[in-house]
């Protein structure tokens, strides 16, 4: 009895096993024929992307019609996306004796990348070190600090510091555990608590992003931000690629950003081209928290001979809000 | 009663006139005008090139007219030729470049004509503009005199092969973004034509090698020209990142040793006196003698 | 060793009564309203909670702390006390190891609810960086579960046997697999030099373990610059909180086990009292630690350590903080001190406070350090100022600790929660003693 009980689990073990893999191999076999026929298929038909005119209009557009941008080939656009440019190191000098509120650098920030949270990655504080010192208005991007405790304490690699001195986000690695944001002593970090809301417009120019594989790269994180990720201010690497300057250095009204390579020693805020090292001896450039060893790559400039009182900035100061949600 | 319908008769003329006419302005109505914004430079022993910005009024505000094919015409004389096109991208520019101007011709002054025509879409209407201009020379070298590095630049009329004296010159590094200016904001050339600016010490560059540019900003006759001088007169950039060392804020394939080894034998000798004890778990279950 | 029948009937598993029963529905109830709203800020985000940009961990994260600081119980009774030769210890040691083993399990478990995408946990493992604190967090927890495991394991091997005997006729199943359970156990001498051998080599690694674990945990906010948090007393500060928590846990549970399965005859009021004394060194040495971290400060009165002081002693989180503090250490503390304090039912309810203290403590060292960043909080809504947790989180934290609570239901309904054989061993041991002193 015992054997013919045997033998007959063995038999439907056999079989079954047997079965098994056949069904495996065929239907990683089945899976990959039909990918590639919807290859096939995509290419064939002709790719439709939807594209918004100048006066407002969606239409849609054979992808093949779509005339590529021209981009500025002037320097080395290849080089590994985790190690970033070769011979540069970006620093950002931050004029406080300009500084208004005007809050279009923040604006145009929230704009370009499309931020939805409540939370904005360029912040304009209301500082007042004690109250017989003057106050002034500090606005404050990431560091993109060259000793970086956020990127220390990132356990899967998801923020890396690159060669270029940018500290980057990949948000397709980021876990959510949010060790990075309590890292950072200057509070620049933000967090996706919920799916990330694009109003139409935003959608349209994300998709038409996607069509094109240049923009999936970690260049491009936080475009669009991902739900249970974490995003901050980029240094606008997609901008530096095509020789522009960042979005909240042409957007200021008063010239308050310089941006630029401190390997060549110039920083420039759109108009004003100078020598970094001269800016920051004449005019007693300084870090953020020095003390406590970040090396951050933004340097401040003293709120000095002010030209326009603090007070007229209070106009704009809004202390429970920093991102206009009507934008979109 | 003969009056009385020729009356008639002209009104409804005027009116039928009118309304033909009125459909024909409401369909040019639809469509907005154009303006062109074109500036011509010259890269002196390479590239000339126009930069034309197409833009539209609409609704007391500037638009960018992206998607406008261009095509660009030599004009001598009474005749035409046409050089090529070019199609303006999202923000309404576009750049046509021009290899040589040989393949172009000046008329009799010697000045160049050149006519940008749109010839309209589903929303705009038509338009033109002429750019015309003449050919300037900027011959730029580095000089060093006692040990002190300048920059001498030479502006010349091409055609006429003179020395134009009085004219405004910017001397710049190539820098990213933006260049940075070298000596005064204004140069002014001699007779001769020529201006000549101290190279500050101390300016970093790749390999120490510094790009000059001498520069004709935005002449009315000459357009922008535009000479490049490279010079090895800079101080080498030295990579201070720290991307290839071992640190604390490193991607995993360059942790510091301290790190990789002495937590891995740690977790090696433990886990291994949990195996070990595991394995003795399996030998109390196989030893069931008495 | 012969085991008498009596104490093998006192000692082995009983069968829950109507309490029971209740008590682990009401568990597997709250278990699964936890689950359901887990699943639900899953699918939403983790917008469910009242988590924001600036109290970016909550109640998830010092959940986690708790339960980690609740485990080393297991080293402290089992390991230290064995070290120091405190042979009162037997009765209780398999009570520690029940919790420890929940509370390490349930630690690993609660972690992972903190994170913003669960669906990439394998990062954690494939792209690893061994600078991150949090991976050595992944690296330790794991390890003590195995040891605890291990801790627990051995020593049931004869009360496995022992028990599969006991339950041969009345439960036959049951006896199957505590039978399987006992790796054919029989009291050989080579198996028992082995398992004795092992014990003590396990009992061992406890120690470095355990204080690796706390310490470890210690430095997920020690390695960081947020004031409170970067202090360098945390390590020892941890471990010293850890005992407080696992020792109240300890009297907690043996008190309701006790009576449940009528054990007075084994726990004593002697245990108590040894426990009791044991209770008040933690707690004293917990209180040095503690006036280290929030008084001495206001010595220097560093600007951001005042304001952050400021905030316990006078602010939002005022009240939790005098709760903690006062019915959380000092009073136990001085109960503690006098006999009288020391009796099993004081004790019972001086255990609960400790163990609910030691919770909030834990949200005291966690949030209030965020609410107060270097840079001003503006720019936000209002609500980001201040933190309560909502909904989802209390029911998924509750949901995690009537999970833990479960395992260690389900450990002593079908574990024996007093060694068996080695009762017996020791009663052998006394009667000897008494007859050789005769």
């Amino acid at each position: 009895m015992e054997d013919n009980t045997k033998n007959s689990r063995r038999k439907f073990l056999d079989k079954g096993l047997k079965i098994g893999i056949a069904t495996a191999i065929g239907s990683i076999g089945l899976s990959k024929i039909t990918g590639k026929l919807n290859a096939k298929n995509e290419k064939a038909s002709g790719e439709k992307m939807e594209l918004m005119t100048t006066d407002g209009t969606i239409i849609e557009v054979d992808a093949s019609e779509v005339m590529e941008v021209q981009h500025s080939h002037d320097h080395d656009t290849k080089y590994n996306l985790r190690e970033g440019m070769p011979n540069r190191k970006f620093v950002m000098v931050i004029d406080l004796a300009k500084c208004k509120n005007a809050l279009k650098c923040q604006q145009a920030c929230n704009k370009h990348h499309y931020i939805t949270g409540e939370h904005a990655w360029l912040k304009v504080y209301k500082m007042q070190e004690e109250e017989d010192t003057a106050p002034y208005w500090m606005p404050t991007t990431c560091m993109h600090c060259d000793h970086p405790a956020c990127v220390t304490v990132c356990p899967v690699d998801a923020t890396f510091k690159r060669r270029d001195g940018l500290v980057l986000i990949d948000n397709d690695r980021c876990i959510g555990c949010r060790f990075c944001m309590a890292a950072c002593p200057y509070s620049t970090r933000v967090f996706n608590w919920k799916e990330p809301e694009y109003g139409e417009e935003a959608e349209v120019m994300l998709n038409m992003h996607h069509a094109d594989e240049k923009y999936n790269s970690i260049e491009y994180t936080g475009m669009p931000s991902k739900i249970g990720t974490v995003d901050k201010c980029d240094f606008c690497p997609h901008m530096i690629h095509k020789n522009e300057l960042p979005h909240c250095v042409t957007a200021c009204p008063n010239g308050v950003f310089y941006f630029g390579d401190k390997y060549e020693d110039t920083v420039t805020n759109g108009a004003e081209t100078l020598r970094l090292s001269k800016l920051l001896k004449d005019k007693n450039g300084y870090r953020l928290m020095e003390g406590l060893g970040t090396k951050p790559s933004v340097f401040y400039l003293p709120p000095v001979d002010r030209l326009v009182d603090f007070e007229e900035g209070l106009n704009f100061y809004t202390n429970y809000n920093s991102v206009n949600k009507s934008e979109y | 009663m003969l009056i009385n319908r020729s009356v008639f008769l002209a009104l409804v003329g005027c009116f039928l006139y009118t309304v033909m006419f009125n459909s024909v302005y409401a369909q040019q109505d639809e469509k907005n005008t154009v303006r062109f914004k074109a500036y011509y430079t010259k890269i002196m022993d390479s590239i000339s090139y126009f930069n034309v910005t197409v833009f539209s009024r609409i609704d007391k505000e500037n638009v960018d007219v992206a998607n406008a094919e261009l095509t660009f015409y030599n004009e001598v004389g009474d005749e035409e030729f046409e050089l090529g096109t070019a199609k303006t991208n999202m923000n309404g520019e576009c750049k046509f470049v021009l290899d040589n101007l040989n393949k172009i011709k000046p008329d009799s002054t010697n000045t160049y004509n050149i006519n940008i025509k749109f010839k309209g879409n589903d929303a705009f209407k038509r338009a033109s503009k002429s750019l015309s201009f003449k050919d300037a020379t900027i011959l730029a070298k580095l000089i060093t005199k006692d040990s002190i590095n300048y920059i001498s630049g030479t502006l010349k009329d091409t055609s006429t092969d003179s020395v134009l004296s009085d004219r405004l010159l910017n001397v710049q590094v190539q820098r990213l973004f933006r260049n940075l200016r070298i000596g005064e904001e204004f140069n002014t050339t001699d007779e001769d034509g020529t201006i000549i600016v101290p190279v500050e010490e101390g300016i970093p560059g790749v390999d120490g090698i510094l790009t000059f540019e001498v520069v004709l900003q935005d002449s009315e006759d000459y357009g922008t020209v535009r000479a490049l001088v490279k010079a090895p007169i800079g101080t080498p950039i030295k990579d201070e990142s720290t991307f290839d060392e071992r640190t604390m804020w490193s991607p995993r394939n360059k942790t510091p040793l301290f790190l990789l080894i002495f937590p891995n034998l740690l977790i090696l000798g433990i886990w291994g006196i949990i195996v070990y004890l595991i394995i003795n778990l399996f030998k109390i279950s196989k030893s069931k003698i008495q | 060793m012969e085991v008498s029948k009596k104490l093998v009937n006192d000692l082995a598993p009983q069968k829950f009564g109507k309490k029971g029963v209740i008590w682990t529905t009401s568990l597997i109830i709250i278990s699964i309203a936890g689950i359901i709203a887990y699943i639900d800020q899953v699918r939403k985000g983790q917008i469910v909670t009242n988590m924001n940009d600036y109290a970016l961990w909550g109640i998830y994260i010092s959940n986690f702390v708790f339960f980690v600081a609740t485990s080393f119980v297991g080293a402290v009774t089992v390991a230290i006390l064995r070290l120091t030769k405190n042979s009162w210890r037997t009765p209780i040691v398999r009570i520690a190891e029940i919790i420890s083993v929940a509370a390490i399990i349930m630690a690993g478990i609660t972690i992972m609810i903190d994170m913003g995408r669960p669906d990439r946990l394998l990062n954690l493992f494939i792209h690893a960086r061994m600078q991150s604190p949090i991976t050595w967090d992944v690296i330790i927890i794991p390890t003590s579960i195995a040891v605890c495991l291990l801790l627990l394991y051995f020593p049931l091997l004869p009360d496995f046997a022992i028990l599969k005997n006991y339950f041969s006729e009345t439960k036959p199943k049951l006896s199957k697999w505590y039978g399987k359970l006992s790796m054919n156990w029989t009291g050989s001498e080579k198996q028992k030099s082995i398992q004795l051998k092992s014990i003590h080599i396990v009992a061992l690694l406890t120690i470095p373990v355990g204080f690796m674990l706390q310490t470890v945990d210690a430095w997920l906010f020690s390695t960081l610059f947020r004031v409170g948090w970067d202090s360098t007393n945390l390590g020892a500060y941890f471990i010293s909180g850890a005992a407080v928590a696992g020792i109240g846990a300890l009297v907690a549970v043996i008190y309701i086990v006790r009576r449940a399965n009528h054990l007075e005859e084994y726990i004593t009021e002697f245990h108590f009292d040894k426990l009791g004394k044991f209770l008040v060194l933690v707690c004293l040495i917990y209180l040095y630690f503690n006036i280290n971290e929030y008084v001495i400060p206001e010595f220097t009165s560093k600007k951001e350590e005042l304001t952050h002081l400021n905030h316990l002693y006078s602010g939002q989180f005022a009240p939790l903080f005098w709760f903690v503090n006062i019915g959380g250490l000092i009073i136990p503390i001085i109960v503690l001190l006098f006999k009288k304090g020391r009796k099993p039912l004081t004790m019972f309810f001086i255990a609960l406070l400790v163990v609910v203290g030691s919770w909030w403590k834990r949200f005291l060292i966690v949030t209030p350090t965020l609410l107060l960043p270097f840079l001003p909080v503006q720019g936000v809504p209002e609500s980001w100022h201040h933190y309560f947790p909502s909904f989802h989180e209390w029911i998924i934290t509750l949901a995690t600790l009537a999970m833990a609570l479960l395992i260690i239901t389900v450990l002593v309904r079908y574990l024996p929660v007093i060694p068996i054989q080695r009762t017996a061993d020791e009663q052998e041991l006394l009667k000897k003693e008494e007859k050789s002193n005769q």
